[in-house]
């Protein structure tokens, strides 16, 4: 580029505005079991990303016409006056297991082409649902690894050189969670009380205080949610431990990889040792004989070493085993939380 | 809300009637009300209102519409008349649909209030895609969340009368309408919520376990809440009320009396599952750190 563009300053936080949230939440449940992507819109601002709009993305089509589809949804949002800036892209995951080579290209793609600054973010679907907890994480490339990237060589020493490992591909960002004054109003008055004692009607047995929920529901649609006190812990862990298992035999795989390479080279190099003694000992023969030398460096042609196979998607899964070990970890700990209370209450 | 005034409904339906001429219900989520408010507070200078489509979809028998998604069309004043401005519209409809094609317009919304003569062109702007069924139009009336505690969402439908040529011309039938949402959704709603009462209108995202905390506290409090209650209706403070009285026992009444040493079987396996999985995991945790220090040991 002619002009350098100014260096933006390093991201800190990541500010989601009320309507992005709603709609990233949509998207990706309507279009469960599917990953589903989509672009954000917002505004980067001194180390604090705003986002305050997004569109999904079609699943189908190839490059071309999804580039025309970006255009074409960009323009007819700035006619609304929307913040016509992309600032990175979002997308769905199940239990975690988002970490692959896709999401990186598309990242680096996004990091190198709009600014330093665009992040993706991941949206849990069925971690929110299980927890009743939302699950939306904002993450950006770290520069070391964007470098390493670039120059698409992954051998193990231009990783130990880099200090590159598993754990600081991704850096994760901190979302807060932003809203509107209008949109504060409307929440306030979505909770205002409507029901009060004296409209109670007496239920005369259990079986009609079922059917009699709905109107202590309507009463107050943002009542307390008590999903996460659910004790159902199994579905949630067993798809863990599946996910989990899977990575480990890919990995394993590439850990084979690793070592046929590895004798191929010992292999190849004992090869060439022994040609080399072989040349040397003539050599001295020729000498003792006066005949010319034959060259030694021959070898190298002769011999062709075979490539070190890229380390990367190692270091992807082993960032995949390690975020599904943490979410177990994560998960583990309110589910302690809840057995023991419910022990208390059984007393 | 459900908006219960006494309303003119679109009475009669049965099998007899066509589909398009039954009485429905509608329900919004929430994704459009955050929309709309959103596309109100961008919108140009000059313009008092904004306006848009709704898209969603119907169920088979016409009797239930669900509002799920909508976009904001540009319009422009001419003469006291108002001109929707088609090709965007259009072009907005077609790149929805890509994404969703179920999602069809269903009607139309505005942010002021009061329907007025003036808005029977527009509606006849969207009758021809939502045909055989009427444009559902809502509107949001922004002033009425600023002054009272309601949420200012009213949907109309439209049935065509009298005998003047114009097509657009009817009468606007109030509908009731109220505000629906799902689980998944739930959990961002009570997090944006828990953004309304902070002084800067954001919060962060709470991990699980902080999750968790507060859920637990806030039943604490509606536990204390309630023996508060009955306290007090004990010593005689309060009047006593039978409905109350009957709902507070038939929650207690619902924890189960399991036998103790039943409890302690499922509630010792239980642990010991939890517990096994957190010590693979943290096994495979430390295998992956120990690989990453090797590889960073590597000579060169």
């Amino acid at each position: 580029m002619a002009t350098s563009l100014p260096t933006p300053e390093p991201l800190k936080v990541v500010q989601i505005d009320g309507l992005v949230v709603l709609k990233i939440i949509k998207h990706c449940r309507e279009s469960y079991p599917t990953d589903v992507t989509g672009q954000l819109l917002g505004l980067d601002d001194k180390g604090l990303l705003e986002v305050t709009n997004c569109f999904p993305f079609p699943l189908d089509g190839d490059d071309d016409t999804s580039a025309q589809y970006q255009l074409d949804m960009m323009r007819c949002l700035r006619a609304v006056n929307v913040d016509n800036n992309t600032v990175g892209w979002y997308r769905s995951a199940h239990l975690g297991n988002f970490v692959d080579a896709n999401l990186i290209e598309t990242q680096y793609s996004y990091q190198n082409s709009l600014s330093a600054n665009s992040v993706v973010i991941i949206h849990d679907v069925s971690k929110s649902a299980a927890q009743s907890n939302l699950s939306l994480r904002a993450f950006r490339l770290q520069d070391a690894f964007m470098k390493a990237y670039e120059a698409k060589k992954f051998t193990t020493e231009s990783l130990a050189q880099a200090k590159l490992s598993f754990s600081n591909i991704f850096e994760e960002l901190p979302v807060k969670v932003h809203n509107s004054h209008l949109v504060t109003l409307m929440l306030h008055n979505l909770e205002m009380p409507t029901l009060d004692s004296s409209r109670l009607r007496t239920l005369s047995t259990f079986a009609s205080s079922q059917k009699e929920q709905s109107v202590a529901d309507e009463a107050r649609p943002l009542a307390p949610n008590f999903d996460v006190l659910d004790l159902e812990l199994d579905p949630f862990m067993q798809k863990n431990l599946e996910y989990l298992l899977d990575c480990s035999d890919l990995q394993q795989q590439e850990q084979n990889n690793y070592q046929y390479w590895q004798r191929s080279m010992a292999r190849e190099q004992t090869k060439m040792q022994t040609w080399l003694t072989k040349r040397k000992q003539e050599n001295v023969h020729r000498a003792q004989q006066g005949k010319p030398l034959l060259p030694e460096d021959e070898v190298n042609t002769l011999f062709k070493l075979p490539a070190e196979p890229s380390r990367l998607e190692s270091m992807i899964l082993s960032a995949q085993m390690h975020n599904f070990t943490k979410q177990l970890n994560q998960f583990a700990g309110p589910s302690l939380a809840r057995l023991y209370s419910i022990q208390e209450l059984q007393k | 809300m459900a908006s219960t005034s006494d309303a003119l409904y679109v009475s009669v339906g049965n099998i007899g009637t066509a589909p398009h001429q039954r009485p429905f219900t509608c329900t919004v989520s929430p994704v459009v009300l955050f929309a709309v408010l959103d596309q109100y507070l961008r919108r140009d200078e000059q313009q008092s209102k904004a306006i848009g489509a709704l898209l969603g979809v119907r169920s088979d028998d016409g009797s239930e519409v669900e509002i799920r998604n909508s976009f904001g069309v540009i319009y422009t004043e001419e003469s006291s008349e108002i001109v929707v401005d088609k090709e965007h519209y259009r072009n907005m409809y077609e790149l929805h649909q890509r994404v969703n094609p179920e999602e069809v317009i269903l009607g139309w919304y505005t942010s002021g209030t009061g329907l007025s003569p003036a808005i029977s062109p527009i509606h006849s702007t969207f009758a021809p895609d939502t045909a055989p069924f009427h444009p559902i139009h809502v509107t949001f009336d922004t002033e009425s969340l600023i002054k009272s505690d309601g949420l200012g969402v009213h949907a109309y439908t439209s049935a065509p009368v009298g005998f003047s040529s114009t097509s657009g011309d009817s009468i606007f039938l109030p509908v009731q309408c109220e505000i629906k949402y799902l689980d998944a959704e739930r959990s961002g709603l009570d997090m944006l919520a828990s953004a309304k009462s902070t002084e800067t209108r954001s919060a962060s995202l709470l991990s699980d376990m902080d999750h968790l905390e507060v859920a637990v506290n806030k039943l604490q409090e509606m536990l204390e809440r309630i023996s508060r209650y009955v306290d007090s209706v004990v010593e005689g403070k309060e009047k006593p009320n039978n409905a109350i009285g009957r709902y507070i026992m038939d929650t207690v009444s619902v924890v189960p009396k399991v036998d103790t040493t039943a409890f302690e079987k499922m509630f010792n396996s239980h642990l010991q599952d939890l517990l096994m999985v957190v010590y693979l995991a943290n096994m495979t945790r430390t295998q992956l750190s120990i690989t990453e220090k090797l590889n960073l040991l590597v000579p060169n």
